[in-house]
């Protein structure tokens, strides 16, 4: 059975359809990729599912319940972890601060009060850094990390938060090729304790990580399968018709 | 490392804040400036209460006199009815009132005969007010700007409420002539030093209440918010109820501080209410440093006592307010996190220099470090 399900997901901005009748099943513990060309409706499909985004038609099922119209922080709380394509930590908060409020086990304003931020789940928190390679940044404000840092950082918050299902847009965007090694390790280590849905451009990326791919292409799914399949799909190469086919995305 | 001493310094700062305010009317023999004290600590109160609405959840409050105003009158309704009968109307009816043709006593003034409702209502009026404002500011996710412009408004409108309805409040002049607060046995008097210990370990109170909310992890969710307050929302933490909370105990402290200041005043009017001290509020965490609450309310009483010094000295009478603006413009312009930031900076320093000879693979790095506007 399908921990995620989107059935015919439209999506509205002012009159553009940025999503027609969108289709996508992702079962528990895989590890899907999408694809496809700028303007394909990749972002909105991640932000429709975890709530920034309006419904304006269609459903969306996590875990059997019909998540479409929850707002942000319930969605939040059934399991479901965004990172952004542009990295949003809080900068003014040290590492350590950052991952803690990632750390969301009661949610609660009154619950909340009586955990002390210096001390609880210290060690915990610790060993998250270290995962990202951030040990020895734990104690720094994020403001000062590096683009590679930072985007790990909002990786780790999601492993802190403890999501079944992590919605990851562009996770190696800005980084260098040994930075985008290290997070495809990342993600393979976070594979099967995780659902994973990552939005991608970097191919090489892919075939490092992915096992099935869905193509996007004008808010509709396009294709789906693995990578050689996708690769010698006719639909697939029109819709990157002028750009050097899948290769050149 | 850095963190445990920083909390260390913290203890060191505090103590020697508290011992500073709870020897000062050992050496002071005239009530008059004893009274004046009194009244920079309440600003105090306010500062810090602002603090941790403005410095630590970034909901800049400019209606915070709203929360004061009301605990004042709360106050001074409770004194007004306690009042020597001479000065008061048949039945105990205040003077006003008997000025005004009101021929028997509000309802809504009933309660007030009893003192402890008094002390109840300045806390919770003002917090329920907060609640329902920021229930509807909040729900909607009303941000930044738009939120000092709302509860501006709302100070305004108050302000208007009150001075309009003359009969039952005492219009432009307010609740004059106000009865000593007795508690348990003790008269407090505006001039006493009894009342002056009332107001100083009222302020050290509001500051722990305030280190115990911001060093929870509600505190720390507060500043994610302040600095990403959609970010926070996909974490599952519902930010409008943060926001909710931040801001009525914010208001609840300012209530309290209007109680006192109705005290040692011993009237209360709508100039309590006015735009005026909001905006005082906001220079006083400005200048002390609004990311703390010691800082703000060590601002407030700094601000505050140097004017109070500088117009009551015949050679500044002309040109205080001048030195007070230039004084503002330049810790605005260089210390942007306020006077406090060079305390931070330099126990910082100090707290480096430890660690780093203790272990050198933990460079300690001070949160006031950055003097970039935040």
């Amino acid at each position: 059975m399908s921990l995620l399900e989107l059935k015919g997901v439209e999506v509205q901005f002012s009159g553009f359809r940025a999503l027609r009748g969108f289709d996508l099943s992702v079962a528990a513990g895989e590890l899907r990729c999408l694809i496809g060309p700028n303007g394909a409706g990749k972002t909105t499909a991640l932000d429709v599912i975890c709530g920034k985004a309006q419904v304006n038609g269609g459903d969306i099922i996590f875990a059997g319940q019909n998540i479409s119209h929850f707002e942000e922080h319930r969605i939040a709380r059934l399991g479901i972890g965004r990172k952004f394509q542009v990295p949003s930590v809080f900068r003014e908060l040290t590492v350590k601060e950052n991952l803690h409020v990632a750390f969301c086990r009661r949610a609660g304003v009154f619950a909340n009060l009586g955990i002390s931020a210096a001390k609880a789940n210290a060690d915990e928190l610790e060993k998250l850094a270290e995962l990202v390679g951030l040990k020895e940044s734990f104690r720094r404000e994020a403001g000062i990390l590096s683009h590679g840092q930072t985007q790990w950082l909002e990786i780790a918050m999601l492993v802190a938060q403890d999501a079944q299902l992590l919605l990851l847009d562009e996770p190696t965007a800005g980084m260098t090729a040994a930075e985008t090694r290290k997070t495809a390790e990342l993600c393979k280590q976070l594979k099967g304790r995780h659902t994973m849905l990552v939005v991608e451009h970097d191919m090489g990326f892919i075939k490092e990580i992915g096992d099935v791919i869905s193509v996007m292409h004008q808010g509709r799914l396009l294709a789906q399968g693995t990578v050689a399949e996708i690769e010698s799909d006719p639909e697939v190469r029109k819709a990157y018709l002028g750009s050097g086919g899948i290769r050149g995305a | 490392m850095r963190r445990i001493f920083i909390s260390r310094g913290h203890i060191i700062g505090y103590a020697a804040f508290a011992l500073a305010i709870l020897v000062v009317p050992l050496f002071i023999d005239d009530p008059y400036l004893l009274n004046k004290l009194a009244r920079y600590l309440i600003f105090g109160i306010l500062a810090a209460a602002l603090a941790l609405s403005w410095g630590y959840t970034g909901i800049l409050n400019l209606g915070q006199a709203v929360s004061f105003g009301l605990g004042s009158y709360c106050m001074a309704m409770t004194l007004k009815l306690h009042t020597i009968p001479i000065q008061t109307g048949a039945a105990g009816l205040p003077d006003f009132m008997v000025w005004n043709n009101v021929k028997s006593l509000p309802w809504f003034w009933e309660p007030f005969h009893s003192t402890a409702f008094a002390v109840v209502a300045g806390v919770a009026f003002p917090v329920v007010v907060a609640l329902l404002l920021g229930w509807f500011v909040f729900r909607a996710r009303v941000t930044g700007v738009y939120v000092s412009i709302i509860t501006l408004a709302m100070l305004v409108v108050v302000n208007l409420v009150i001075v309009d309805q003359q009969r039952f409040t005492g219009g432009f002049n307010g609740l004059t002539d106000l009865a000593d607060l007795k508690l348990f046995g003790i008269d407090f008097d505006p001039y006493s030093g009894a009342t002056y210990y009332l107001i100083a370990l009222s302020l050290l109170a509001t500051l722990m209440i305030g280190e115990f909310v911001v060093r929870s992890k509600t505190g720390l969710i507060m500043q994610a918010i302040r600095d990403d307050e959609t970010r926070v929302r996909y974490f599952g933490y519902d930010v409008a109820r943060y926001q909710i909370f931040a801001f009525c105990v914010s208001a609840g402290l300012s209530g309290f501080a209007g109680m006192l200041y109705a005290m040692v005043m011993a009237f209360a009017s709508p100039t309590f209410l006015s735009v005026q001290i909001s905006l005082s509020i906001v220079i006083w965490c400005a200048v002390g440093g609004r990311e703390s609450l010691i800082g703000s309310a060590l601002g407030a009483i700094l601000v505050t006592g140097i004017q109070g010094g500088l117009s009551e000295t015949p050679a500044f009478l002309n040109t205080w307010m001048l030195i007070m603006g230039a004084l503002f413009v330049a810790v605005v312009l260089f210390l942007p996190k306020g006077l406090i930031s060079i305390v931070q900076l330099g126990m910082a320093r100090l707290a480096g220099k430890k660690i780093s000879a203790l272990a050198e693979d933990e460079a300690p790095l001070p949160r006031g470090h950055k003097l970039g506007i935040g």
